[in-house]
């Protein structure tokens, strides 16, 4: 068993919570999306973000417009759908379920 | 040299070295490969190869061409595919879409307690919930009903917490937002609730002996309930507390600020006698400075309340800068006083004499009577003073009568002020003036002294009049404000010395009309 797999199995779905509540808060463009999440030591790699927007756009919980941009070929602002509200509301209830958890079982005998 | 080749990717054009181009071809065709399973494989290749233009274009603002150094380094902003982590299974969204498609059709809606984000038992979050409002406002209906209908609303509350259950599960804390409240819902909840308490009555009676401290056991569970209901109308004396203070520090901040963006012209700069004390002091600035002084702990008080109703936190660097601000504001303001109060430091007395010369043995002492309207006058030790032609006037100085120490008639003027030091007191002593008139027997006084100045420190006048024994006065009725406190052998009030003769004896001003 390798730690890297037990590593990103971990940050897999953590990643599509954090890309929905980035997307929370307004709309925005791949780039700021990354940005926040290497700031955030999320994802290392750019190429990670693209096939989760595509995917997280099939399932109708992002949509998205483009934009003209000065700087190279037309942009893609996203923005998250109703359909992507309701399923952050969810993901935010298994989060705090999960970190309660993590607290509960990590805890050790002599904290209790 | 290096050969290069034209490449089109995402609809741009650019010129890229030969070598350059390999690596990148490599590592596309990699990319194509890896997403080939994928459903959108296209559209997310289409996305990074947009991106790269994009870093592309980043990298060509001084050069021509792409080189093998920024393909690299393009490659390592994009990563390799085996760095992607992201083989998700498609069972979970399938799954998900399912859960979803119940919650449109509403198959099963339900008003929850929200014991996530609890006062007392969630009721009010809950039903915030249900209507898809502020929790902060069916709070603030609930504490509304508090004082519409008195002890109702508790026990409404009480009904609520038993009719709902709490959401517990992730399915119902999405069905949150559901269906409305009917009475076969709250009927069913009470009976949920009622077999709940009858068989923990049960379990009571069964494991009486064995659990009755245990920390499951039912007594455990009262304990705890108990101190929930009381920590329950803490929080709730708390919210109260809280909207309290949020009303009392929005509606003082909110006057605050009608009257320095109104009313403060009015008050402040307008004022006819400010600018006779400190003309830069309440400039806009000093307004700026009040307001905060003023508004800053309104504004904490309204955040210290947000904090007991919903528990807003505000982050420690903003809560630091806000009472930096406020410790600025008042060590201007601080300054702006200093200022005034530097103008009013020291004080200077001065007295003139002025000699009445008259023929006749009896003086009618009386004075101007006119009806003075001192609004926006300065109120100090008695004296008012305000605006006046281009300077200032003043009234509340007060006559004594004694006896001279000569055969003249002398009027005593005791004139004081202030300044920044003695020699700026004195001086202004100079600037007060007082008058009367002297026609014949008559002596009228005026009813005011002038000050020949802008500038208001505290000026003050007192008269002295000396009569020379054997001399008669007739103290005319206008004289009722001004005389004070003259001393008689009668011991007479002065109100009652008015309209009346009086002589100046050895021992003092005797009357020669009154009536024993």
């Amino acid at each position: 068993m390798k730690i890297e797999n037990t590593q990103s199995q971990m940050r897999k779905g953590i990643l599509e919570y954090c890309i929905l509540s980035i997307l929370k808060n307004g709309e925005a463009y791949p780039s700021d999306i990354i940005e926040k999440l290497k700031k955030a030591k999320m994802i290392v790699v750019e190429g990670t973000l693209y096939p989760l927007l595509t995917r997280l756009k099939n399932a109708g919980l992002l949509q998205y417009r483009w934009e003209e941009s000065s700087a190279g070929p037309p942009r893609k602002y996203y923005s998250i759908t109703e359909k992507g509200n309701t399923f952050l509301l969810e993901l935010d209830s298994t989060w705090k379920d999960l970190a309660k958890a993590v607290r509960l079982t990590t805890k050790t005998k002599k904290d209790e | 040299m290096n050969k290069t080749v034209n490449i089109n990717l995402a609809e741009m054009v650019f010129h890229i070295n030969e070598d350059a181009f390999e690596i990148l071809n490599n590592y596309l065709n990699t990319l194509k490969n890896h997403f080939k399973n994928e459903e959108s494989g296209d559209e997310i290749l289409k996305d990074i190869e947009g991106r790269i233009a994009e870093l592309f274009t980043g990298r060509l603002d001084k050069k021509e061409a792409i080189s093998l150094t920024d393909i690299n380094e393009v490659i390592t902003i994009m990563g390799d595919p085996s760095q992607y982590d992201d083989e998700i299974e498609q069972e979970q969204s399938q799954e998900y879409q399912h859960k979803d498609e119940d919650l449109r059709k509403g198959k099963r809606r339900k008003v929850f307690r929200d014991e996530e984000d609890r006062m007392i038992g969630g009721v009010c979050s809950g039903l915030a919930n249900y209507f898809d409002i502020s929790v902060f406002w069916s709070r603030i209906i609930f504490i509304g009903m508090l004082f519409l209908i008195g002890p109702g609303a508790p026990f409404l509350y009480l009904m609520f917490w038993i009719a709902l259950p709490s959401a517990k599960t992730t399915a119902e804390k999405l069905e949150m937002k559901g269906e409305k409240v009917n009475i076969n819902n709250i009927e069913k909840n009470i009976k949920d609730e009622l077999n709940i308490v009858e068989n923990k009555i049960l379990d009571f009676d069964k494991k009486y002996t064995k659990e009755i401290f245990g920390a499951n056991s039912f007594f455990r569970k009262i304990v705890d309930f108990c101190i929930r209901v009381i920590t329950g109308i803490f929080k709730f004396i708390g919210s109260c507390f809280g909207i309290f203070c949020i009303l009392f520090g929005g509606i003082l901040l909110f006057l605050i600020f009608s009257f320095v963006f109104s009313g403060a012209e009015i008050l402040f700069q307008n004022h006819p006698m400010v600018e006779h004390v400190y003309s830069n002091f309440f400039n806009n600035k000093s307004a700026t400075w009040f307001s905060l002084f003023i508004g800053i702990p309104m504004v904490a008080i309204i955040l210290f309340g947000l904090r007991l109703v919903n528990n807003t936190k505000i982050h420690m660097n903003y809560k630091i800068g806000i009472f930096v601000l406020w410790i600025i504001s008042l060590f201007f303001l601080l300054n702006s006083a200093k200022d005034i109060s530097i103008e009013f430091q020291e004080e200077a007395k001065n007295t003139i004499i002025e000699n009445i010369i008259t023929e006749s043995d009896t003086l009618y002492l009386s004075m101007n009577d006119v009806d003075r309207v001192f609004d926006n006058a300065f109120d100090a030790n008695g004296f008012k003073v305000t605006p006046f032609e281009d300077n200032l006037m003043g009234i509340g100085m007060q006559l004594d009568i004694v006896k001279s120490k000569n055969d003249n008639f002398n009027l005593i003027k005791e004139v004081i002020a202030r300044g920044k030091n003695k020699q700026i007191a004195k001086e202004r002593t100079e600037e007060v003036g007082f008058e009367f008139l002297l026609e014949d027997d008559n002596l009228i006084f005026d009813d005011f002294f002038t000050i020949s100045t802008q500038k208001w420190r505290m000026q003050e006048l007192d008269l002295t009049l000396e009569i020379p024994v054997g001399m008669v006065i007739f103290l005319d009725h206008s004289l009722e404000d001004l005389i004070y406190d003259i001393k008689n052998v009668h011991n007479m009030w002065d109100y009652d010395m008015l309209r009346h003769y009086w002589k100046m004896e050895k021992e003092g001003l005797s009357c020669i009309s009154c009536e024993d």
